[in-house]
């Protein structure tokens, strides 16, 4: 062989190759015959790396250097910068997600790192197709070791004590397999290579093919001595052009030296390996089936016994096992049983290669040992959830498996393990899926598959997949019905007794397994109509308007804002809200985070096209005249959005309401938590105002358990209660001496500032904190005149930091310094007074329940921030000292009233809770779903007392007419963001910091909606039809 | 003959006879479907399902394919044989519900409600028109074709057929051209059942009062339960 200084190892994977890796090969040849290198540099292309996330990959040896995502225009300077001049280019090297820095050595990156190859050792390392490279790396010794120095008798025995169990799904010993096969008499056997790998989103064999065909000969052919056999199958799918091609090429170069064909390596064992291919069919990768497909039969699956080992290919014994078992013999035979079966766990010896996809960072091919939690996987080789997302489950064994959930990631990987949490090994296949993904949908979407895929033979399957997935389908569009869960199960039970062969058995577990762990969705779906994960198109019309707690029909009013009609816009608006002025500054928008336009792309500036629609509408003087109330009274204690809610639609079902205020303000939160500078006084007090007119009565001053009690005000003649206090007190920090002079809860703080109370701030503020209160009250106390410095200490990253992110970049910009990985230990005092808080740095650790990293103390880092005032900022709670000791509340564990899911009902008939109060601190617009449901269950209390809420799916009232925009404007359109206040502009002053859209730059952002609601709509009109 | 042990009875079967085999021997009825005297068994119809192995591996096999072993354990009505059972017959009913075969199976087996919606097809993929022509015709003019939920009985390539000879070998064994009788209740999914019902005017009178033998018009049954449930039709 040549010898060459280097060598660049182009990735050629299926994945690689469809990204253009060829292309990166000819580009690179190129090149390095411009620069003369030609002698000294070697570019080979080989098999699947397995980081097919970040194709085309090169990996650059001796030096281990691994480049990823390369373009053809890339390559010039890659040559210039790493062959010539021995520095490897920064912006091609790989940067885990969430960090800053590149890590340019394979073996340091975590997708790599925490591997381990056995069967894969030599993928991206050979050309697979050259045996010559195989050999040199050990390749084909095993095989001499078995036929001149072991017996077939022997073969079997290491096979069997190593532990090895077949990879296609089952896990059945594949020692014992051969054994009984091997006992069998008979001259005419076979051995078979089941390389159809039908499940979806599964490509280990693919890549085993691809990046190391000979692995799986030289371990058939072993087994094939082992057994008796003489002729050997290679079943390959058609839709693997690529492996079919390498396998061809590497058996001919195997019969070529001698390695397959008659007197193998002189021993005079004859033993030849032909390709079978495919022809489109999932069932026929049961092994019965497969038989039949090789016989030139229609690939339908037969009863067994009798078994392939004992009658299988034209009668005669035959032993079938997956491309990853195969591919394990040689490993075990070369360095022994003993070796192999330190790896893994008692029950399942060795490694698994598993295809890891779907929500996650690193997508593509890994090899771990059994044994390792899923959690390391999906964190430590994935590199966790994109975009910040939640994780909710992850699918393994494809259509014939289940989903493990979030809360049972620690579960260690083998065979059963998975059984037993209600899933299973299958062949490998791992997707992983987050918050974005709707169960029922995917349990949907593998029924689908498997009616289409099953032979149709038994009637249990043919027929009970078919209506399991009319089922599936109906609750997916809103026409569930109760009973339809228990009818699933039943015919879950029914498909899996009574089927003949495997897919019939598992084809129920979809549905078994997410019945099991999210059974909470199919309920959503049935009983109240709605996709958590926003996915089922005809049940969520648009996810932004799904998603609302008010049901506001967001596409509308942009739609009208598209138009230019920004009055229309405003009675769309108005009509679910009456709180627009404040949700159009502070409401946390969930649409948004929903927005189909945000996938793959910026989601539509919801909010700030909500406040355009009233900044540019002739609307707002349509406050009505006031109403007087005529109905039954209803008392509402707390004004803060929740109780304002419930009060105007109180009032607009002809009912009077009166609101009990005890601040001097009426707005709760909406006054005295959340600083002027986000809710100016301004508009909320024309909120407010609208809210009055309604019919609203508001008394401030009037404080629960001082000036009255709920047992009085339902003497005075109130004939139901909502208990809407909030959370406004801040929980205690549970650190020494932080009852000093000098801190300050935050709700305590900010109520003061919005009040303009006095309250003493000196020069350097402190706050304890990572959500909403903790930078709101930051960015107040930075304001403040005589403050000079502020500091947020958060006890985990930016990441993680629950508070808004355009908070927290507000705040930075506002010069506050977050001091993250940071936790509290002690105040530092002097003379009675705070001088400071005692810290310790934290770092992170392993991942937690949560899916978060667990922060540990790093000893020794103890330090102190120096402080005059000290803001804890952690959380809050209701106040309850209003209850007194004996009372008849249920109360949880976290001070907030427990009601009945539903109706918001307490346990004391008539009284009703909702908001913060129940939630504990929340968000504006929940407050406000819980108000609006508040006021339908006490009117439905009031006038027959059942409650009964009847769902439908979400439609909004009106089609608006869609803009038509041209491909250029497409094309060109990016998200406008509102304007902000400059930086410089904002010290010791609460003006306004958000400035909102202009008029065209709303109607630009406008015209980017992409009106999912249309698409259900069409949908309707041909179910009508 | 081969020993082994069938509802808890000790029996014996001579060699390559299945388990249906055996339990007709022995008098045990087992439903059949796809099932029929003088063809090869093919297994699909999951009707005549036994429940096989000691309680905690067994598992269900069709009794018309699987060859009986030495010390098999057969048991042919535990609650996993009756709710599949079931559970076929109501498939079977939601796709066909004219046929009489398959109303009778519903009354025998008591099975009253059909829960999904009725496609009103005029076949179930029994099979048993296929082998009847291919092994007692000698024709082997239809077959199966496609998979899964688009399986159908037709010619190849559902051209007129030059082996059929036009004898009627299939019609006359296809479960789904024996039509229900039009009697009450004809449009319902699940017929009266005239199978299940013990009439009580016999009790009184010498004779059947109805010459249906079963409709109660006489007002003398006692309350038929079926009669008055109706089907869930969604």
């Amino acid at each position: 062989m040549k010898q060459y200084r280097t060598h660049m190892l182009v990735c050629a994977g299926t994945g690689c190759v469809a990204a253009g890796s060829f292309k990166i090969k000819t580009a690179l040849e190129k090149e390095i015959a411009k620069r003369k290198l030609q002698n000294e540099v070697a570019v080979i292309s080989t098999g699947c790396n397995g980081f097919c996330e970040r194709g085309p990959i090169v990996v650059v040896q001796p030096d281990g250097v691994f480049y990823q995502k390369l373009k053809a225009e890339d390559i010039p300077l890659l040559v210039e910068e790493h062959l010539l001049k021995g520095r490897p280019v920064k912006k091609l090297l790989y940067v885990p997600p969430a960090e800053a820095k590149p890590v340019p050595k394979m073996m340091d990156i975590g997708f790599f790192k925490h591997q381990r190859l056995i069967v894969l050792k030599n993928r991206g390392r050979i050309d697979p197709e050259n045996i010559d490279e195989y050999i040199a790396f050990e390749g084909y010794q095993a095989l001499e070791k078995a036929l001149t120095e072991m017996t077939p008798e022997e073969i079997i025995r290491e096979v069997k004590s190593a532990g090895l169990r077949g990879r296609g799904g089952a896990g059945f010993p594949t020692g014992r397999k051969w054994e009984i096969c091997s006992k069998i008499p008979g001259n005419s056997k076979y051995v078979v290579c089941n390389a159809d790998e039908g499940d979806p989103g599964a490509f280990m064999d693919r890549s085993i093919l691809e990046a190391d065909p000979h692995a799986v000969l030289e371990g058939m052919i072993i087994g094939a001595r082992a057994i008796g056999a003489t002729q050997g199958f290679i079943y390959v799918r058609t839709e693997y052009p690529l492996a079919l091609h390498r396998i061809r090429i590497a058996i001919k170069q195997a019969e070529e030296y001698g390695l397959l064909g008659s007197d193998i390596l002189g021993t005079g064992f004859d033993f030849s390996i032909e390709v079978k291919r495919g022809a489109g069919a999932f069932v026929s990768g049961e092994e019965t089936s497969l038989l039949a497909a090789i016989e030139g039969k229609i690939g339908i699956p037969k009863q067994r016994p009798p078994y392939p080992v004992q009658k299988g290919l034209w009668k005669k014994p035959t032993n079938i096992n997956n491309v990853e078992t195969w591919a394990n013999v040689p490993h075990i035979i070369l360095r022994g049983a003993e070796w192999y079966s330190e790896i893994g766990t008692e029950g399942s010896k060795g490694t698994k290669i598993f295809s890891l996809v779907g929500k996650i960072n690193n997508t593509g091919l890994v090899e771990v040992p059994m044994g390792i939690t899923m959690k390391d996987i999906i964190y430590e080789i994935g590199g966790g959830i994109p975009n910040n997302k939640k994780i909710k489950a992850v699918q393994t064994g494809g259509p014939s498996g289940g989903c493990i959930p979030k809360r049972l990631l620690d579960l260690t990987i083998d065979y059963e393990s998975l059984k037993q949490a209600g899933s299973m090994m299958g062949s490998g296949g791992m997707i992983v899926m987050d918050e974005d993904t709707c169960m029922v949908d995917v349990a949907k979407y593998f029924m689908n598959f498997l009616r289409d895929e099953s032979c149709g033979k038994c009637l249990s399957c043919r027929e009970g997949t078919q209506r399991i997935w009319e089922i599936l389908d109906n609750i997916t569009k809103g026409r569930g019905v109760a009973g339809d869960i228990g009818l699933l199960e039943e015919l879950a039970a029914a498909t899996k007794d009574a089927s003949m062969c495997g897919l019939g058995q598992t084809a129920a577990n979809p549905v078994l397994s997410t019945l099991k762990y999210f059974k909470d969705e199919y309920e959503a779906h049935i009983k109240y109509k709605k996709c958590p994960a926003a996915v089922c198109k005809q049940i969520i019309s648009s996810p932004c308007q799904h998603t609302c707690p008010i049901d506001t029909e967001a596409p509308q009013y942009i739609a009208y804002i598209a138009h230019g009609q920004f009055d229309k816009a405003y009675d769309i608006i108005l009509k679910d809200n009456p709180l627009l002025n404040v949700c159009a500054r502070v409401c946390h928008h969930p649409c948004e985070t929903k927005c189909r336009a945000g996938q793959g792309g910026k989601p539509i500036e919801i909010r700030a096209l909500k406040r355009a629609a009233i900044e540019y509408s002739n609307g707002k003087k349509h406050i009505s005249k006031k109403k007087q109330p005529t109905g039954a009274k209803i008392a509402i204690i707390g004004s803060g959005p929740s109780g304002l809610m419930a009060g105007y639609a109180l009032a607009n079902k002809g009912y009077a309401p009166t609101i009990f205020e005890a601040l001097p303000v009426a707005g709760g939160m909406l006054a005295v938590g959340i600083p002027e500078y986000r809710l100016p006084q301004k508009a909320l007090e024309e909120d407010i105002k609208r809210i009055v007119r309604a019919g609203v009565e508001i008394k401030t001053d009037q404080k629960l358990g001082r000036d009255f009690s709920i047992g009085q005000l339902l003497k005075q003649g109130y004939r139901a209660i909502y208990a809407a206090i909030g959370a406004h007190k801040s929980i205690k920090l549970g650190i020494p001496k932080e009852e000093m002079s000098g801190v300050i809860p935050a709700m305590e703080f900010l109520t003061k500032i919005s009040l303009g109370e006095k309250i003493d701030v000196g020069g350097r503020v402190g706050v304890i904190g990572g959500g909403n209160s903790a930078v709101d009250a930051a960015r107040v106390a930075n304001r403040l005149p005589g403050v000079k410095k502020v500091t947020i200490i958060y006890r985990r990253t930016r990441n993680e930091m629950p508070a808004y992110a355009e908070e927290i970049e507000c705040a930075l910009e506002e010069g506050i310094d977050i001091q993250f990985l940071t936790a509290p230990t002690e105040i530092a005092v002097d003379d009675g007074y705070i001088t400071g808080v005692k810290c310790t740095k934290m770092e992170l650790g392993a991942v937690d329940e949560s899916g978060r990293r667990r922060p540990i103390p790093i000893k020794g880092s103890e330090f102190v921030v120096e402080l005059d005032t000290l803001i804890s900022a952690i959380s809050e709670q209701p106040d309850i000292s209003f209850l007194g000791d004996d009372h008849d509340f249920e109360i949880s564990g976290w001070n907030t009233f427990v009601v009945d899911r539903e109706t918001l009902a307490t346990n004391v008939p008539g009284v009703f809770a909702g908001g913060d109060a129940v939630r504990g601190p929340s968000s504006v617009i929940e407050a406000m779903a819980d108000g609006k449901k508040a006021a339908e269950a006490i009117d439905q209390y009031l006038r027959r007392k059942e409650i009964e809420f009847e769902y439908s799916v979400t439609r909004p009232s009106v089609y608006v007419e869609p803009v038509k925009l041209t491909i250029k404007e497409t094309l060109e359109s990016t998200r406008q963001e509102p304007r902000k206040l400059e930086t410089k502009k904002r010290s010791n002053n609460f003006q306004e910091v958000d400035l909102g859209l202009s008029k065209t730059a709303a109607v630009k952002e406008a015209r980017r909606c992409l009106r999912c609601d249309l698409e259900v709509k069409e949908q309707d009109e041909k179910e009508r039809r | 003959m081969i020993n082994f042990i069938l509802n808890g009875l000790e029996v014996q079967s001579e060699e390559g006879s299945t388990i249906l085999d055996a339990c007709k021997f022995y008098g045990i009825e087992i439903p059949t479907l796809c099932y029929y005297e003088g063809l090869s068994p093919y297994g699909g119809c999951r009707l005549c399902l036994v429940e096989i192995g000691n309680a905690e591996n067994s598992r269900l096999v069709s009794s018309c394919t699987y060859p009986i072993e030495e010390g098999l354990i057969v048991r042919t009505n535990t609650k996993k044989v009756v709710s599949a059972r079931k559970m076929m017959i109501e498939l079977l009913l939601s796709i066909c519900p004219q046929s009489k075969t398959i109303q009778d199976l519903a009354s025998k087996f008591h099975v009253t409600s059909v829960r999904f919606p009725v496609r009103h097809e005029d076949c179930v993929l029994c099979g048993r028109c296929v082998r009847m022509c291919k092994e007692q015709m000698q024709g082997g003019a239809i077959g199966f074709t496609a998979r899964g939920n688009k399986k159908k009985i037709e010619t190849p390539f559902n051209i007129k057929s030059d082996e059929c000879r036009l004898c009627g070998g299939c019609i006359y064994v296809c479960p789904a051209c024996q039509l229900r009788c039009q009697g009450p209740d004809a449009p319902t999914d699940v017929c009266s059942g005239c199978l299940a019902l013990e009439p009580t005017c016999i009790q009184t009178h010498d004779d059947y009062q109805c010459w249906m033998g079963t409709t109660g018009d006489c007002g003398t049954c006692e309350g038929r339960p079926d009669q008055t449930k109706k089907i869930d039709k969604r």
